[in-house]
């Protein structure tokens, strides 16, 4: 309704201004070289604010002057000045040659012409995230870029996990995000829809200008700004279902009562009676389902001659498939720009974010533990128990579900905003401040009910019984958090061209960064009165002081300051040099550690640029080699305070009744603690031929990680405490190769295809003189030594079963092993199983990963096909090993070893022998998958019709993605986590990723 | 003309942004130093006047006491699921192989449990040696030399404690006598080495630790905790004299006495009575539920459904232990709570039915909780049970044991009576006065009462390996994999060799069984 006021009121203004002045009707449209029609080109008028688009078909049309100036303008083109000169249809052709050249790329601080870079910097354009139906614009980064990992989570809300180049570091190796010269470390807080671009940042030298918080790779974000000379409302929208595509295969009624008689036999019990057991309950099926997602942006963009202003409104919504998971956030962003005069700019942005979250009640692994043979529940309150066995660890998965349904609300607010001034003076001289805020503030009330009836199933000599836990009271809980940063920026450039040929660009700049929270919490359980379960009594006040309840607040801080620096230098835009200097001090260190010196120096040669070449070599549009070497430092992640003495005063002396305070360390500190250091080298090529229809940006990049910033277990008898220390090099060796080709068959046919993949080798150089421990993750399952790969597999290597007495004689064993244990490798030599002869058992990170997009374009459909997979690595599927209660089976144990030949891989069911819970490859399986990521088939409405409704272009469209997954992984996803460095890849239960199907539509007036 | 006047017009917005620069680059030092927030560190700690100034490193050692690893599970399971006395319990597959290897062995390095005994008592150790190092070097705390030496005093009982834990359950043991941080990587000591240590710590605490403390700091470390562990660690040693004086030091110190009905000990209201020597303190509130106290009974609790889902039902007492009773020795109802089957109801001493078809047909009833207590904390885990480390009756029990193998029947005698007399209380048909002079059977009989007297209290699977008879008892027992030469001491966890770099090495029966 508001919209189409607006529209109407726009309609109408345009029909005013469009009387007002005696003007002549002009069409026209815009293609690139090869004659492909260009779509959403800025057609205005020089020196007016007249100006419009050009459709999905190149077209435009516009009333002018009869003596106007038309400035055509596209990115990653040449703009192109028409004077109309009485004509009334124009063609315009963008040249695709040098479109390339004068692409503007964001780097730090600043932007370069994509030629000048000597760095590898990749750009991903909004549109292509703004179109998956997705709420976090990071996670449709997966697959486009050579060099990243992406591992997704279906989790609504949740963030994913980003690596670049690998992991270089045992600690924290996410990246830095920019967002408009903000430091963030998520941008769980953009909307897609807003983004006009992200570059990726890989090499040293492109991020050195970050300093201490660039070391494991950059991504900048540019928010979008209103095209020059227009007003555009454009709306977006997808809907779409999700779907879990793959389900663990867990044993049903059936097959767990055999399983599990089998293993009570193997133990010397008689078989448990199941008589009153009939139900055949399928758990997971039962908190899982399909849900919907669904993102919304209106945005609405005015520039005129002093202002610009881009405003725009988000709400995306998405349940998970996990029942009552659910995520909402609602976006409101407004960009705004004042030229005050050529001099002068100033501006400020604004962003206001609301987010809500229900947190599944429901768990997954409880799901898979439980016994299929209970049912689910009798009636409202009146849940039936899990059997005796599992009865105290596994709860039923449904009442655990409904007990936790409703009960907390959780959002939080947060407001980001910055203010700029840009001067302009002495020609080549740009001044800029800019001052950034991002405010937070979260809360949480919840509510704990009382606890549902249960039934007992009679047992053996146990009749059936209902209970109810008489102890259990109500309570409510509030949290509040708030997060404050605060950040400037101050640069000077100047920038000049000496005698056409010399281009020198330098800058100079001065940051700071400022964050801190504070959190309080509190919990009351009333122990008269039951709280009614609904939110508006979740107030702690709700019960009087008498009751009991814990309380608990605290807080942090740290500080950057950095000063910076950058020199570029081209010369006929042919020889490039690049060189960044960054000093950067830090609160978390001590005040002798605190300040640290980074930099990167950076050449290239456009070759195509050299006459030879263009006299001599044909068929090659383009070609540059370029090469850089840079040092970052790195203390992302790292926790305030480390080096100092900080008291744990949570334990306490108890004396009687009486309680005392006590003081322990709460870590053990690292008085020399700082930044890890990240030395790179990258060389790169890139290359256009073939009429620009081929292109291909290979890289090479070898980096060290230094004094790598860790968590480390000590060994038992240093105490409980952890110890966060500087220890070892890591290398990353690797080459990323991104290739495309585009072309058109015919007239209406267009298409593309763009592979890419990155291999990444990672070894550990050293771990440091420091430390005379082994570095294990996982409790053993992790090892991270000198000569391997980050955080391998380090285990007993599988060589069946054994079947039989006489194979236990003939063959090395565990001292207790016996026929239908796992066999493992004897390795050290000697005659029996031992701990010497655990060994490599693969790597959790993927050496390779690929992506490939094939688009398609015929007339006004179009059809995207993404594919993305990864390849070397393995995955622990930690949900099996398993051995605190009997839990139910996955499919594989029913071919569990029952007597000699029935199985050479899966042991006999007895879950008391240690043996076979070992860690060794049993555990292990391959998680290489190919994922058909995307399947999107579009159709642009012509532009004809928009005369009609006001509509410039419109777009609607199916998409579906990863409907299909090829893999040997059995787990939901073969995305198993990579967080942490030294404790990655198990599988504990991952969330689903689910198969999304949805429609959309963009509509641009 | 115009560019320059336009520069000129924007002089004061650059120098204004220049000077707040400069400003901030002028301050660098304050905005870079960003002093914890809400944390104490140990130079900013308000140190609290009162009885020790030490007091808050002392507690953080006491408070260590009551940790997983030290008081619930794998303590538990390694004092007592191990001996003849006590089952694993609960349902067959619980626990999984790590529990059921502490039941019938062998128990592999990969043992969880034994990882954490490991790490308890270390971290235990380790709180221990902080204390020290503070008396010794913090000069900012000034304190007369009799509090330092009453801080040091309960720091080496505790450590004592944490050492002879140690070397009973793996042996060889690295002996860490210093804040190490992280050069405590060091290879293992002998038994022998270890065995001098734990005397010396608990001669000092002997000698410095006060008779008794008043009602605030009841249950801190005595002058009686010291000499009664004392006298266990030379009964290990089979050093009988010195056992018999360390324990007599304990009996002639007034402090102590039989008056506590046994059927009282145990309970909530038994706590802290002239029977205990050493107790870890626990207590538990409606606010603080489980957070200062220990997960000692949970483990062991009734493991029903609804109001009897009292805990795990881990560490249920055999029924050798049953067959080992006296007739009518009233001890055994206060040992074992029976399930009730059809027709015979199982009573709890408050008078309540246990429920038919429970997964275990006993429990143990020494850390039944007072289901009024229950009520009151609105949990039903007694994480507010104290665990009793040492009873009067044990000190009498092991001087009569040291004074008879010193040959001195009378002595030994004239103890095993005071025990078996409070047992018998006024029934006496039962439980007859032992008289047999022949030290041969009266050792038998001395082993017996210990049994029966500490069943289900931490002391039976030491003693067996202390008498040299595990192996043949528990073969009786039917656990035929305990092979003595291995099975007597844990394996050195491999997660630990792993962390260690080859520094530890494993127990060589383990190694090449």
């Amino acid at each position: 309704m508001i919209l189409r006021k607006c529209l109407l009121i726009i309609a109408l203004l345009c029909g005013f201004y469009r009387y007002a002045h005696a003007q002549q009707a002009l069409k026209g449209t815009v293609q690139d070289s090869t004659g492909a029609p260009l779509a959403g080109v800025t057609v205005h008028v020089k020196g007016a604010t007249t100006g419009t688009g050009t459709d999905a078909g190149g077209n435009f049309s516009l009333s002018v002057p009869a003596d106007a100036v038309l400035v055509f303008s596209y990115i990653g083109y040449q703009t192109k000045e028409v004077p109309v000169g009485g004509q009334t249809t124009l063609k315009v052709t963008l040249s695709s040659s040098t479109a390339q050249l004068q692409q503007l790329v964001v780097i730090g601080y600043g932007t370069a012409k994509k030629v000048d870079l000597t760095g590898s910097i990749t750009t991903v354009k909004g549109e292509d995230l703004a179109r998956m139906p997705a709420t976090n614009p990071v996670s449709s980064l997966q697959g486009k870029v050579a060099g990243l990992t992406i591992v997704n989570s279906g989790r609504a809300g949740t963030s994913p996990t980003v690596r670049i180049r690998g992991v270089n570091s045992t600690n924290n190796s996410n990246p830095l995000y920019v967002v408009d010269g903000v430091f963030q470390s998520n941008i769980d807080y953009l909307n897609p829809a807003d983004i006009e671009s992200i570059e990726v940042l890989r090499d040293p030298s492109s991020i050195a200008i970050f300093g201490l918080q660039g070391g494991s790779g950059v991504i900048i974000v540019t928010t979008k700004r209103a095209a020059k000379g227009e007003t555009r409302i454009n709306f977006q929208s997808n809907v779409g279902v999700q779907h879990v595509t793959r389900k663990i295969d867990v044993a049903d009624a059936a097959g767990f009562k055999r399983l599990y008689n089998a293993q009570r036999e193997n133990l010397g019990d008689d078989p448990f009676d199941f008589s009153n057991y009939t139900a055949n309950t399928d758990w997971q099926d039962l908190i899982l389902r399909d849900a919907v997602i669904n993102t919304n942006t209106l945005s609405i963009s005015n520039s005129g001659d002093k202002t610009t202003t881009y405003v725009s409104l988000g709400f995306n919504n998405q349940d998970g498939v996990l029942k009552y998971d659910n995520y909402k956030k609602y976006i409101a962003r407004i960009n705004e720009e004042i030229t005050i005069n050529e001099h002068i700019k100033v501006g400020a942005d604004l962003t206001g974010f609301y987010w809500s979250q229900q947190t599944p009640g429901a768990d997954l692994n409880n799901a898979l533990w439980a016994a299929p043979v209970v049912p689910v529940k009798a009636a409202d309150h009146l849940y039936y128990s899990m059997p005796s066995f599992q009865r105290a660890q596994v709860g039923n998965p449904v009442a655990r579900l409904d007990q936790n349904t409703g009960n907390a609300i959780n959002n939080g607010y947060r407001a980001i905003g910055n203010l700029y001034a840009e001067i302009k003076f002495l020609q080549h001289f740009t001044f800029k401040s800019a001052f950034y805020a991002d405010l937070g503030f979260d809360n949480n009330r919840s509510y704990t009910p009382l606890p549902f009836r249960y039934i007992n199933i009679a047992e053996g000599d146990a009749a059936t019984d209902t209970t109810f836990d008489e102890t259990a009271r109500t309570s409510v809980a509030q949290t509040q958090t708030q997060n404050r940063k605060f950040q400037q920026d101050h640069t000077l450039t100047f920038d000049e061209t000496f005698a056409d040929k010399h281009h020198l660009t330098v800058l100079a700049g001065f940051t700071t960064l400022y964050s801190s929270s504070m959190n309080l919490t509190g919990n009351r359980k009333d122990t008269v009165l039951n709280i009614p379960d609904n939110p508006i009594y979740w107030y702690l006040d709700i019960s009087n002081q008498r009751n009991p309840g814990t309380y608990g607040g605290g807080g942090g801080e740290e500080a950057y300051m950095s000063f910076l620096g950058r020199v570029g230098y081209t010369y006929r835009e042919k020889y490039l040099l690049n060189a960044t200097f960054r000093r950067d001090g830090v609160s978390k260190f001590s005040p002798a550690q605190r300040w640290g010196n980074f930099g990167s120096l950076g050449v290239g040669w456009v070759a195509s640029e050299e006459p030879f070449f263009k006299d001599h070599i044909k068929g090659i549009d383009f070609l540059k080699f370029r090469g850089a070497w840079g040092q970052v430092g790195n203390a992302l992640g790292t926790d305030n305070y480390l080096y100092l003495p900080v008291l744990n005063i949570a334990d306490v002396g108890v004396f009687g009744d009486n309680v005392y305070p006590s003081v322990s360390p709460k870590y053990i500190p690292d008085p020399r603690l700082h930044w890890e250091v990240v030395n790179g080298i990258d060389l790169g090529l890139e290359l256009r031929a073939l009429d620009n229809r081929l292109s291909a940006d290979i890289n090479f990049y070898n980096r060290t990680t230094k004094d790598i910033l860790t968590y480390v277990t000590l060994p038992g008898t240093a105490g409980n405490y952890s110890y966060y220390t500087n220890l070892g090099d890591i290398s990353n060796k690797g080459v990323e190769v991104s290739l495309g080709w585009s072309d058109r068959i015919g007239k209406d046919f267009t298409y593309s295809i763009s592979p890419n993949f990155s291999y990444n080798e990672n070894k550990v150089k050293s771990i440091g003189n420091e430390i005379d421990f082994e570095l294990l993750g996982n409790g053993g399952v992790n090892r991270t030594a000198t000569g391997s790969s980050i955080g391998y597999f380090y285990g007993y290597k599988q060589t069946g079963i054994y079947q039989s007495e006489e194979d236990l004689d003939r063959m090395p064993h565990l001292s207790n092993s016996r026929p239908g244990d796992i066999a493992y490798a004897n390795l050290d030599g000697d005659t029996a199983i031992t701990p010497g002869d655990r060994t490599y058992l693969g790597t959790p990170f993927p050496k390779l990963n690929f992506g490939i997009n094939l688009s398609f374009g015929y007339r006004s459909f179009d059809l995207l096909i993404e594919g993305q997979g990864v390849a070397g690595n393995k995955i622990y599927t930690q949900r099996r090993n398993v051995n605190f209660a009997v839990v139910n089976y996955e499919t594989n144990r029913l071919k569990a070893w029952t007597g000699p030949g029935t199985s050479d891989v899966e042991p006999i069911l007895d879950n008391t022998r240690s043996n076979n819970l070992l860690f060794s490859s049993y555990f292990l399986e391959p998680g290489d998958y190919f994922r058909l990521r995307t399947l999107q088939i579009g159709y642009t409405f012509r532009p004809q019709m928009k005369w009609k409704t006001g509509i410039r272009q419109l777009r609607v469209y199916l998409s579906g993605q990863n409907i299909k997954t090829w893999t040997k992984a059995t787990g939901y996803t073969p995305e198993a986590p990579l967080d942490n460095p030294i404790a990655s890849g198990a599988d504990n239960g991952v969330y689903p990723v689910p198969a999304v199907y949805s429609m959309g539509v963009n509509v641009t007036f | 003309m115009k560019i320059s006047g336009n520069i000129q017009k924007n002089y004061p917005a650059v120098f204004m942004l220049i000077a707040v620069v400069t400003a901030l680059a002028a301050c660098k030092k304050g905005f870079l130093d960003r002093d914890p927030q809400g944390r104490y560190t140990s130079d900013t700690y308000p140190y609290p006047q009162g009885s020790s100034p030490f007091d808050q490193y002392v507690f953080a050692a006491y408070g260590a006491l009551r940790s997983y690893n030290v008081s619930a599970t794998p303590f538990i399971a390694a004092v007592s699921i191990r001996s003849d006395d006590a089952d694993k319990g609960s349902t067959p597959g619980d626990g999984g192989a790590d529990a059921q290897d502490m039941d019938n062995f062998p128990v592999s390095p990969s043992n969880g449990m034994a990882n954490g005994l490991w790490t308890g008592y270390f971290d235990l150790i380790n709180k221990c040696n902080i204390v020290m190092d503070q008396v010794a070097n913090n000069e900012e705390i000034t304190a007369s030399d009799e509090i330092k030496r009453q801080s040091l005093a309960e720091a080496r009982f505790i450590r004592a404690y944490g050492y002879f834990m140690l070397v009973r359950l793996f042996g060889r043991v690295p002996l860490i006598d210093t804040v190490t941080g992280t050069s405590a990587n060091i290879p293992q000591s002998a038994p022998g080495v270890i065995y001098p240590f734990i005397e010396k710590d608990l001669q000092y605490a002997a000698a410095n630790l006060p008779l008794s403390w008043d009602a605030r700091f009841v249950g801190r470390a005595t002058q009686g905790a010291a000499n009664g562990l004392l006298a266990k660690v030379y009964l290990t040693e089979k050093k009988w004299g010195m056992a018999m004086d360390a324990a007599d030091l304990v009996i002639q110190s007034g402090q102590y006495d039989l008056s506590t009905p046994y059927d009282r000990i145990f309970g909530e209201d038994g706590e802290n009575t002239r029977e205990s020597v050493f107790e870890i303190q626990a207590t538990a509130d409606a606010t603080t539920p489980t957070d200062y106290g220990i997960q000692y009974a949970s483990v062991q609790g009734v493991r029903g459904t609804g109001s009897w889902d009292l805990g795990w039902g881990w560490n249920t007492p055999s029924t050798r232990l049953l067959y080992a009773y006296e007739d009518g020795d009233p001890r055994e109802a206060r040992t074992v709570l029976f399930t009730s089957t059809p027709g015979h109801p199982g009573l709890t001493i408050y008078g309540e039915v246990t429920p038919l078809g429970l997964p275990n047909p006993r429990y143990n009833n020494k850390v039944y909780t007072n289901p009024a207590m229950r009520n009151e904390v609105g949990n039903r885990g007694g994480y507010w049970m104290n665990v009793r480390v040492l009873r009067y009756a044990d000190v009498l029990l092991m001087y009569a044991e040291a004074a008879n193998e010193a040959g001195n029947t009378a002595a030994a005698l004239e103890k095993l009576e005071m025990v078996r007399a409070r047992a018998r209380g006024d029934d006496a048909n039962i439980l007859p006065e032992i008289t047999t002079t022949d030290q041969h059977q009266l050792r038998q009989i001395i082993r017996h009462e210990r049994r029966v007297e500490l069943a289900m209290e931490h002391e039976r699977f030491f003693d067996l390996v202390r008498w040299g008879v595990a192996a043949d008892t528990l073969h009786a027992a039917g656990k035929n994999n305990f092979s003595g030469s291995r099975d007597n001491l844990l394996p050195v966890p491999q997660a630990q060799i792993d962390l260690s770099k080859g520094e530890l090495t494993q127990n060589p029966e383990t190694r090449t069984s």
